[in-house]
């Protein structure tokens, strides 16, 4: 090897070291700025028309509803919109993201699958263009802002739900993935507001450790990775490892679904109480039968309508939109038996609005 | 019989395992639970042995699965169509998947990895597109045709061998019927031979007369209809599935258990009893990690790890023991 390629070398290595130890924050604070200043600076013209993206993390009834709010947020405020669902996982999710990028497209929101590990491609999204969050945040990221409920809240009212319905016993939650974080702090949610203790979103109980406080036992968390069959086997076969069983959680729409129909099967309705997470057909029949105590509901739709005009208000140098903490608040509700009908027509009509969406799409 | 020896074997040391250290392993519920999963992944596993046993390969069964399973409940609750025309309508397309695949390898000479890998891509893809993306669930109705994976049958003797509350799951009915008449046409007729003739040697077989193409198509179409009966059972079973992740990888479930069930990949070779407990003994590890109180994220490398000793320990025995009777059969002629 001659000098010259030595010298490359190393200055090629000393580059990349000096990239991998900047420090994140202070990187993602900058591109921030950045994309501050750029907004600040646009230069609109009367008939400009933004072309905004809105990127969820999967694919389900979940997301269709929110693309039903995007796309009616872009008819309304006259820009064009494009909705992406991966369903290939993180690395779909990077591509999608990337073409975006490469289309020179205005403006993304995105539900992130693993935000600490997807640092680089939220990046060039902040580059390029401005990037905002919904559904699940990515605080360290370079976001603008994050659109949607605090999913640590939201797990709180799911646990105050079951600790009114069961007063003790054992119990075991029950959620797609444990990367993301709203799954995180959906799960942390739910166990502090279970065990009554005082919010704190920066807490985090192991998923493998058996928590016993306050008459209850967490007697663990089983994650499915969207296998529906493997979540179905996953409630049985804890429900036979832990015959006293009180109290269950499904944190995603499936899991809760799930809960109710092996119930059903095994005769355990009412013996083992459901505290539910979204709005799965056989959860709402559970409520109105009184076999789910009830369920904490999103608002899709207003995710996607928010993502949409924030980001059109971005490239017409708008900043206003965005609170000063950066988040937009769309809050959680509690679905019961004494509200359950009025949500579900409710309900009903936007997913009817989400198709008619889908199928114009 | 002799080449499901090894897997019979782990599956016992497995069972004897789950019963020593798996709590409340040895209830009648989970007995039920279990021999129902065998029997839902036994259909699709002596699916992918019907293809492996011409030499060929089907990896498109996943999503034939996802396919029609979730034409079932859009077809029953969108379309509001009977069960009487859903069910024959499901597998005549099953069907017609597998006459497209077959066709596809032996007319145009197509890879089966490359026709059934497109078909997975192809199928998953129809079903997204179909479904607008959108879960498919039976909505709480359909009773009474879900019960052909729900239906439970109480069968007496098992509380007197001291296991309360087993019921044998409806689905342990297509299993055993498919499994009688799958062994019965490998062993006793022309063309389950024929079949096996192919798998060893094609151009031999073809040579001497056996219509080679005709039995590969038919092997072909019996892959993607028990693949789309599968579907239909799993999706009774569960009762909502999404077709973006519906019946992923289950194609790798159901060649995994007819490979350890001693089916071979170079083809030619075939056993439906080993198909079954192959299918059973991924099962049972899955609820063993689970009961013994193994982390779930350890769960497919415990499931990796024990195939590939117990494969690996049965293929030494083997070798041994075929080395020892070389030995004898020397002595034996000096």
């Amino acid at each position: 090897m001659n000098t010259r390629t030595n010298s490359i070398l190393t200055l090629a290595v000393v580059t990349l070291a000096l990239a991998g130890f900047a420090p994140r924050s202070s990187v993602a604070g900058d591109l921030v700025a950045d994309q501050k200043a750029r907004i600040a600076q646009l230069k609109v013209h009367p008939n400009a028309k933004p072309h905004v993206a809105f990127v969820s993390n999967g694919v389900a009834d979940f997301w269709t509803i929110a693309k039903a709010g995007a796309l009616a947020a872009g008819r309304e405020l006259g820009c064009d919109v494009t909705v992406e669902f991966p369903g290939g996982g993180l690395s779909d999710q990077k591509r999608m993201l990337e073409d975006l990028v490469t289309r020179g497209i205005d403006g993304i929101s995105v539900s992130p699958i693993d935000p600490t590990n997807q640092a680089e491609v939220m990046t060039l999204v902040a580059e390029k263009s401005f990037l905002i969050t919904n559904d699940s945040d990515a605080p360290n990221a370079p976001r603008l802002c994050y659109i949607g409920m605090d999913n640590y809240d939201a797990g709180y009212l799911c646990g105050t739900l079951g600790r009114e319905g069961c007063s003790g016993g054992e119990v075991a939650i029950f959620i797609g993935r444990l990367e993301q974080d709203n799954a995180k702090r959906r799960r942390q949610g739910f166990i502090d507001g279970l065990l009554a203790r005082t919010p704190d979103s920066k807490r985090y109980d192991e998923p493998t450790k058996v928590i016993t406080e306050s008459g209850y036992t967490i007697v663990g968390t089983w994650t499915d990775s969207f296998d529906r069959a493997k979540a179905k086997a996953n409630i049985e076969d804890v429900m036979i490892k832990h015959p006293k069983l009180a109290l269950v959680t499904g944190l995603f729409e499936y899991n809760s679904t799930l809960a109710v129909e092996v119930f059903k099967q095994a005769g355990k309705t009412g013996v083992i109480k459901i505290a539910a997470f979204d709005e799965g057909a056989d959860v709402i029949n559970g409520i109105r039968e009184g076999i789910v105590l009830g369920t904490v509901v999103q608002d899709p739709y207003g995710y996607g309508f928010e993502s949409v005009k924030v980001l059109n208000a971005f490239n017409k140098g708008d900043m206003s939109l965005v609170p000063a903490n950066g988040v937009v608040g769309i809050p959680a509700r509690v679905i019961k038996k004494d509200n359950v009908e009025a949500f579900w027509k409710d309900l009903k009509a936007k997913l009817k609005a989400g198709k008619e969406a889908g199928a114009s799409k | 019989m002799k080449k499901s020896l090894g897997i019979i074997g782990i599956f016992l040391a497995i069972f004897l395992i789950a019963s020593l250290f798996g709590e409340n392993f040895l209830t009648g519920l989970n007995l039920q639970n279990l021999t129902n999963r065998t029997a839902l992944y036994s259909i699709l596993a002596l699916g992918a042995s019907i293809v492996i046993v011409t030499g060929g390969i089907d990896l498109s069964i996943g999503s034939v699965v996802c396919l029609a399973g979730i034409t079932v409940p859009w077809l029953l609750v969108e379309f509001e169509w009977s069960p009487w025309q859903v069910i024959p309508v499901v597998l005549a397309g099953s069907a017609l998947i597998g006459l497209f695949h077959g066709l596809l390898i032996t007319k145009l000479r197509l890879q089966p990895f490359l026709v059934t890998l497109c078909g997975l891509l192809l199928y998953r893809g129809i079903a997204r597109w179909m479904t607008g993306d959108q879960s498919q669930g039976f909505q709480g109705e359909f009773g009474d045709v879900r019960a052909i994976a729900l239906a439970r049958f109480t069968v007496p003797g098992f509380r007197e061998l001291g296991i309360e509350g087993f019921r044998v799951p409806a689905t342990v009915i297509p299993m055993v019927v498919l499994a009688v008449v799958i062994g019965l046409f490998y062993s006793r007729t022309v063309w389950g031979r024929w079949i096996l003739a192919t798998g060893r040697n094609e151009s031999a077989a073809r040579y001497s007369g056996v219509p080679t193409e005709r039995l590969t198509i038919l092997s072909y179409v019996a892959c993607s209809l028990l693949g789309g009966f599968g579907g239909m059972l799993f999706i009774f079973d569960i009762g909502s599935a999404q077709p973006s992740d519906f019946g992923n990888f289950y194609e790798l479930y159901a060649i995994a258990a007819a490979v350890l069930g001693g089916c071979s990949l170079r083809g030619g070779e075939m056993s439906v009893v080993g198909v079954l407990v192959g299918a059973a003994t991924l099962q049972l590890l899955r609820n063993t990690i689970m009961l013994v109180g193994v982390g779930s994220q350890i769960e497919f490398a415990v499931i990796g790890a024990v195939l590939l000793i117990g494969v690996g320990a049965d293929e030494l025995v083997r070798r041994l023991s075929a080395r020892r009777a070389e030995r004898l059969a020397v002595a034996a002629h000096t």
